[in-house]
């Protein structure tokens, strides 16, 4: 029997280049969403875009496009547009990230789209939206981490220690355009939930400065943060014998317990430590304290003993430890898809009720479902020019 | 109306991720209700010397247009009037560690049994399930659990900590999942129990890499580098501390770099001409670039390049997002007044709808107990004798 999910019998077309489009389709998609890629002839770029697996397919492919199904539909010419046409008519949700000055001549302006499919969520995915002054500006990963704000805060602790003069630091992967890809899931929901068919206009530069609102909250206190001075004053990045740990202790009796875990060293026994304000000043003796001390322990053996006397620390996974984790292995979080030989993809970031998420399908060969446009239309031989 | 208006949640959140959540719900119509006791107000009210700084971090933001009531959930009638509260919302929404609300007589069963249609979002550092689900952690942490840390920082560097950005994101991917099952609620008519374990939300952002690395491919920090583009990276300009993002993603992207930087004959020179070649010399694309940019106004640059179809931005710092006319003229800031008159900037809801009201604030950070009128009297019909009573005795603290 297959699994109940949030989101059965959702049609959703997605037509996108970009990460973060995908990002949003592929949540939804792993909600139980039918999401239907149309591709156009020369295919969506993310097929060849870099990590690759040995055999040369896109490994960030395979997880952004996994459980969809993919049609080619040129949008170039009118029969292109008719299909696509067609694939709306069953659809409550268009996710599109085609540059605004490119939307009118391949039928996707939120005006023609309204007029065609008024009961649509039309659900733009833009860089930077597609209103306002910079709707028309592009950006990649790089440039959407530093619009939003965070990425002049990187690196911040250890690495802004070691090497203060290098530029500022992108967060790995595509984690700004995944921003944007919640973001925009989440709206589209949202608006779908009206019960008013409307276009929305999500932007990936929004959805950065959102989750980085911190930053601004401090400004408008008066406070510019900066990544050489953000720093934990102590905790944070911390080398053990094998590996890196994590630690950061917020609340006074974590910062006990973290004194009974190194033994309740000599220099930890100063009174004048018991006050939070005066650890904060002297945070670089402390943080050089906690780093000799580390540095003879391994990392496994630490957090445990840390977790069980509630220390807040954890491990620096390197990614195979994640996918081969205990933790995630008993949770059931990745899977390996047919055809897959091995190569697992994470659901979900989330899970309803006590089962994981299973994802139906790997990704999709292109046109792989080209039966789901209209008969007619399927019969025509396909255009492809990848 | 805001898209949700009409939905109701008992915010039992506290910190940043699960606050983040109801806070976006907040914005997009919900009504959401905050339950804090004066024995144990949220730990973000107050300061933590580990930052550095004398204020609370980051209250403001997340507290913004909630209600705010007291209830002390360690007494027996403050457990009988939490799920009065939850019996008349949509959504209850928690982010304790795993095991707290059942120990409270508040899980997922207790909670069904008084609304049998209800969502329950849970916010947690490692899901409510499996052998670390007791774990405590914090955003830096999640990170080193989901590997964006391990994986962020300099190729010859150590890992990076990721910091309230990982909360935050926990938070959206809440919210989304949280509309997802109110619209299952609405298909079938049954409520559940939606699990966000926040280390999962940090290995799901690197989902790339842990699908490359399940297949044999060694995947490592590579500091601003991209595999296939090149440049690619952050540049210095001619005023301190203004750096320049430049991405080049086609070989026509190049020759229009190329045509900006003044050195035309770059896009014909076969050491640059086509991607794979810049990628293997990146070092010296990067000094070409470089040299370029030290000289260059940071935002005169990134509108020329965009002018050329070339993607950059300055990497902005949040004095520059507050000023954007482009963030203020989409709502993503916006201005917030406080009870007392005081205005603050503010992060808005990242997205425009044309059919729904605009997504926002109304009222700024709620008081501890501020609306117990509205939701204790109004919306529970509690007298106001019984509620001198239920102060007098602690329950309502």
């Amino acid at each position: 029997m297959s699994q109940q999910k949030p989101l059965t019998g959702l049609r959703v077309v997605e037509h996108a280049t970009g990460v973060a489009g995908a990002w949003a389709g592929r949540l939804l998609a792993a909600m139980g969403a039918e999401v239907v890629m149309a591709e156009p002839p020369s295919l969506c770029p993310l097929r060849h875009e870099a990590p690759l697996l040995e055999d040369g397919r896109s490994a960030l492919f395979e997880y952004l496009a996994a459980d969809k199904r993919s049609v080619i539909c040129d949008l170039e010419i009118p029969a292109g547009r008719d299909s696509l046409s067609a694939l709306l008519e069953d659809a409550q949700i268009l996710i599109d990230d085609t540059p605004v000055a490119l939307r009118a001549r391949q039928g996707l302006d939120p005006e023609g789209i309204a007029a065609r499919h008024p009961h649509l969520v039309h659900l733009s995915v833009l860089p930077f939206g597609a209103t306002g002054p910079k709707a028309g500006w592009t950006g990649t990963e790089i440039n959407l981490v530093h619009a939003g704000g965070e990425g002049f805060l990187l690196p911040n602790g250890l690495s802004a220690d070691l090497f203060p003069d290098r530029p500022p630091l992108k967060i790995a992967g595509h984690f700004a355009e995944m921003q944007g890809g919640v973001a925009a899931a989440l709206a589209g929901l949202s608006a779908l939930w009206s019960g008013i068919g409307q276009f929305v206009d999500a932007s990936v530069q929004d959805a950065n400065v959102a989750v980085g609102a911190f930053a601004l909250q401090r400004y408008g206190d008066g406070s510019v943060e900066h990544r050489h001075t953000r720093s934990f004053r102590y905790g944070g990045v911390i080398e053990c014998r094998d590996g890196y740990v994590e630690l950061l202790t917020l609340e006074e009796r974590q910062w006990q317990a973290l004194v009974r875990l190194m033994g309740h060293p000599g220099w930890a026994m100063d009174e004048a430590l018991d006050d939070p304000a005066t650890r904060s000043a002297r945070g670089d003796e402390i943080n050089r304290a906690i780093r000799a001390w580390a540095h003879g322990h391994d990392v496994e053996e630490l957090v445990t003993r840390a977790q069980e006397l509630g220390v807040p620390m954890a491990r620096y996974n390197a990614p195979e430890q994640i996918v081969t984790g205990r933790q995630e292995t008993a949770r059931g979080l990745f899977q390996t898809l047919p055809g897959m030989d091995g190569v697992v993809v994470q659901t979900a970031p989330f899970r309803f009720a006590d089962a994981p998420l299973e994802l139906r399908r790997a990704a999709p060969e292109a046109g792989q479902d080209q039966a789901l446009l209209d008969l007619e239309d399927s019969r025509k031989p396909r255009r492809v020019t990848a | 109306m805001k898209p949700l208006a009409g939905i109701r949640i008992a915010d039992f959140t506290v910190h940043a991720a699960g606050p983040f959540c109801t806070h976006m719900l907040s914005q997009l119509g919900a009504e959401c209700i905050k339950i804090e006791s004066a024995q144990r107000p949220d730990i973000f009210r107050k300061p933590h010397a580990v930052y550095g700084r004398a204020g609370p971090a980051t209250f403001d933001q997340v507290a913004s247009n909630k209600l705010s009531v007291r209830l002390n959930l360690k007494h027996p009638e403050g457990i009988a009037l939490a799920k009065r509260l939850v019996a008349q919302s949509d959504v209850a929404a928690e982010s304790f560690r795993a095991g707290v609300m059942d120990r409270l007589g508040l899980g997922y069963e207790a909670l069904r049994d008084v609304k049998p249609d209800i969502v329950m979002t849970s916010v947690s550092s490692s899901g409510q399930t499996g052998p670390d689900s007791h774990y405590a952690g914090y955003a830096p942490l999640f990170g080193a659990w989901g590997g964006l840390g391990y994986l962020t920082g300099y190729e010859d560097g150590p890992p990076v900590e990721m910091r309230h950005v990982m909360d935050h994101s926990v938070g959206m991917n809440a919210a989304l999942a949280t509309v997802a099952a109110l619209h299952q609620r609405r298909r079938t008519g049954q409520g559940c129990h939606v699990d966000i374990a926040a280390r999962e939300v940090a290995s799901s952002l690197a989902g790339d890499a842990l699908t490359a690395a399940s297949g044999g491919v060694a995947v490592k920090r590579m500091g601003n580098a991209d595999p296939q583009r090149a440049p690619h990276g952050l540049y210095a300009t001619r005023d301190d501390d203004r750096w320049l993002s430049v991405s080049v993603s086609s070989d026509a992207e190049w020759a229009a770099l190329a045509r900006l930087m003044g050195r035309a004959e770059l896009a014909r020179d076969t050491r640059f001409a086509a991607a794979p070649a810049r990628v293997a010399a990146r070092e010296e694309v990067d000094r070409i670039v470089s040299a370029w940019a030290a000289l260059v106004e940071a935002e005169q640059a990134a509108a020329a390049l965009q002018q050329a179809g070339v993607a950059a931005h300055v990497s902005w710092r949040a004095c520059d997002i507050a000023r954007d006319p482009h963030t203020r003229a989409r709502g993503a800031v916006v201005d917030v007044t406080e009870t007392c008159g005081r205005q603050r900037k503010a992060v808005g809801f990242p997205a425009m709808f044309s059919g729904s009201d605009a997504p926002g604030m109304e009222r700024g950070t709620p008081g501890l107990g501020e609306h117990e009128d509205y939701v204790y009297g109004e919306m529970l019909g509690i007298g106001r004798a019984e509620r001198a009573r239920l102060v007098e005795e602690r329950v309502i603290y």
